[in-house]
């Protein structure tokens, strides 16, 4: 489910191969609330902001074997620190070397010897700066009627759930749902009605799901769910207990409504392909066939004589 | 180490008054012999490459550290260092003067 996880203390990666600069910078900053991550050179800087995610990375641009200006190219060259924001430090003040480190995706630039006010006044702002960007890239991700992920994020994410799972040999689920008579429904309650129970189906689905399930709203009145690492009866059983909560759920502002969906289950693509389209066809196909046989109902794709894993439906 | 006003003195940090940084200060003095020794091997050498190193990071951190006009000394030296080429005599009096602040430095 969409949800910020950035209340932690922001770490702070500082790559500099002084350790005088480790040690000033580590008292000064001791009290802004950050955690503290110290490189020496170009090799650990980029291991550690790969592996510990850092807010921030302090990178000076004068290092023996490898510089800033390498190590800067190898950050952003990698998909995993390419939008960890960068200030880089550097005794150089050079205008050529402040375009330079700028033009390789440098946030600032602060000159050694630097007063300690104003680099601390950097570092928050850019701190700041970054975590509205990825509110703002959490925000284009998101649906805001319900909350859940949206159309473009689920579009993104089913193909790198089906790669990484065709990788790994995994199993994989994919379900589409569809509030039944949602149209009559809001002939008759009125929209806030719709949306009421639009809401609520969102609620179930969050409560209903695992937290590595990626619910998200397909458009309208359809969703669709993601379930990573989940083979076809494991799939039908959380199909199941999402389509029982919501018919057995109470609308107390709406005391007449009693709202259903319908589920169409695949565990492979459409005719053996395992492209993210086959998938969802595969579903639709399903929803159909589940709209068809009266509604408020899941039906599961048999799929091509496989297992269910993804690879054998892209090997068949 | 003569000084034409006769022998100078210790050269204290700038910000000694602070209490809680006189553990950092004194370890950035601790490795001044060191420093020097850096310095003065490489000038022996005549490896501008690592007198370079050595003057910027004197020059990046010692303001921090309260001692500005070793700062200020070490980028005199770093700065006639990239005009001197091959030729460090034309140096030797900003090279002296850097070692005769590092050697004086006290908490």
């Amino acid at each position: 489910m969409p949800h910020t996880k950035e209340q932690q203390k922001p770490i702070l990666l500082l790559i500099d191969d002084s350790p005088s600069i480790h040690r000033l910078l580590a008292f000064k900053l001791k009290n802004e609330g950050l955690e503290f991550l110290a490189a020496f050179d170009s090799t650990e800087g980029v291991e550690l902001a790969q592996s510990h995610q850092p807010s921030l990375i302090l990178l000076d641009l004068n290092m023996p074997v490898v510089d800033g200006f390498q190590t800067m190219r190898a950050l952003k060259e990698c998909s995993q620190t390419i939008s960890i924001p960068v200030i880089v430090l550097s005794g150089t003040t050079s205008p050529e070397d402040k375009v330079r480190a700028f033009e390789l995706g440098a946030m600032d630039f602060v000159c050694k010897p630097f007063d300690i006010h104003e680099l601390r006044a950097r570092i928050n702002s850019a701190i700041r700066i970054s975590r509205l960007m990825k509110m703002l890239e959490m925000r284009a991700q998101v649906d805001g009627l319900t909350g859940l992920w949206n159309r473009a994020y689920f579009n993104e994410r089913l193909a790198s759930e089906l790669a990484e799972a065709s990788r790994n040999n995994k199993h994989l689920a994919l379900v589409l749902c569809d509030l039944d008579h949602f149209k009559k429904l809001n002939d008759t309650f009125g929209h806030p009605a719709g949306d009421a129970v639009l809401q609520g189906f969102a609620e179930v689905l969050t409560t209903e799901l695992r937290a590595y399930d990626i619910p998200c709203r397909y458009g309208g009145e359809e969703f669709v769910i993601i379930l990573p690492d989940t083979d076809r009866d494991e799939a039908r059983q959380v199909a199941e207990r999402i389509r029982a909560a919501l018919e057995a759920k109470g609308w107390p502002k709406f005391p007449d409504i009693h709202a259903t969906a319908s589920f169409g289950l695949t565990t492979a693509g459409l005719a053996g392909k395992d492209d993210p389209a086959s998938w969802i066809q595969a579903a639709d196909q399903m929803l159909y066939q589940a709209k068809h046989a009266g509604r408020n109902r899941v039906e599961v794709f048999s799929g091509p004589p496989s297992d269910g894993k993804a690879h054998l439906a892209l090997a068949s | 180490m003569t000084d034409p006003k006769g022998p100078a003195g210790p050269i204290r940090s700038e910000m000694s008054s602070d209490a809680d940084m006189l553990e950092i200060i004194q370890m950035f003095v601790d490795e001044m012999p060191e420093r020097v020794a850096a310095l003065e091997d490489a000038w022996r050498v005549h490896d501008t490459e690592a007198l370079t190193r050595v003057a910027h990071q004197l020059k990046g951190a010692s303001p921090g550290y309260g001692y500005s006009s070793v700062g200020d000394a070490a980028a005199i030296l770093e700065r006639s260092l990239k005009s001197a080429d091959q030729d460090l005599s034309s140096v030797q009096a900003q090279f002296d003067h850097l070692i005769d602040l590092c050697s004086r430095v006290v908490v």
